[in-house]
């Protein structure tokens, strides 16, 4: 699923809708129009961005109105906030080692 | 919510993590961080033990390693998880400036929900009057990782492009 989530935003084209999309929710002639990109184009983004659950469709009249949803979101947050917790422990780890190192010189000299 | 997306997709998932180690020296820094002896004693995470396989210390050279879940309750973590005690990972230099500054590009390495994914981690490394100071930047979304994918994208459709043209040209002959 975290590739996913990556994979699904790898796409320059798609970050930029979502940019768009940031301010509220919009019509596809918006997004042509903001994202200066042809409206197949955008179509198809929309509809990987639809099926990969990062955007959310309402009608309204003849108009679609296109908006985020959060949840993937808040799994690439929790993602990101997992991976620096391993960091985190790592740099720990590393500061360990280094202590190691000093006290067996130390007890060497 | 517009706050949790705003950090998400505005800029990039940049993270920077800092550490002061007092008294370390540079030298000793740098060995655990490039070499076999050194990687596998702190590279973790707790419960696990790493073994490099291969250390290929240039630009585009080799790091990889088996990690093994080797605490009781890790190896069932793993087994639960439906995952091999042990596991691969590759990953490469990107940049090697000695006793200065590392980086790799590395597939996601925790635990659970392993993808392959690689993540550019920037180590930089500066002395400071009482120890050294580290600089670990943790970058998911690299530019090189997007732009080659933008590239990947261009090449398929300028192959569609090509071949759509060799059929016209066959048709007009």
């Amino acid at each position: 699923m975290h590739a996913d989530v990556f994979q699904t935003l790898a796409d320059p084209t798609r970050r930029r809708i979502v940019e768009a999309l940031l301010g509220g929710e919009q019509a596809v002639n918006d997004l042509v129009e903001r994202v200066a990109i042809h409206q197949s184009g955008v179509s198809r983004h929309l509809r990987i961005l639809h099926d990969a659950g990062f955007v959310e469709v309402r009608p309204d009249g003849a108009k679609r109105l296109y908006s985020l949803r959060a949840a993937p979101f808040q799994e690439l947050d929790e993602w990101v906030t997992r991976y620096r917790e391993l960091w985190e422990a790592r740099l720990d780890r590393l500061g360990e080692a280094l202590e190691r190192r000093q006290k067996a010189r130390k007890e060497r000299n | 919510m517009a706050e949790g997306l705003q950090a998400s997709t505005g800029a990039k998932q940049r993270i920077k993590l800092e550490r002061h180690y007092k008294k370390a020296s540079v030298a000793d820094v740098w060995e655990l961080l490039t070499t076999k002896e050194g990687i596998e004693e702190w590279w973790g995470p707790d419960g696990f033990s790493v073994t490099v396989h291969e250390l290929d210390l240039r630009v585009g050279g080799a790091l990889n390693y088996a990690m093994s879940a080797t605490a009781a309750p890790q190896i069932e973590f793993m087994r639960n998880a439906g995952m091999p005690v042990t596991t691969e990972h590759r990953g490469n230099f990107t940049e090697v400036e000695p006793k200065t500054r590392l980086a790799f590009s590395f597939p996601v390495d925790f635990v659970p929900g392993q993808a392959a994914y690689p993540i550019e981690t920037t180590v930089e490394i500066f002395p400071a009057a009482d120890g050294v100071r580290l600089i670990v930047t943790l970058d998911p979304m690299h530019d090189a990782h997007w732009n080659d994918m933008m590239v990947q994208g261009w090449e398929m459709e300028l192959g569609r492009l090509e071949r759509s043209l060799e059929k016209r040209l066959a048709q007009g002959s």
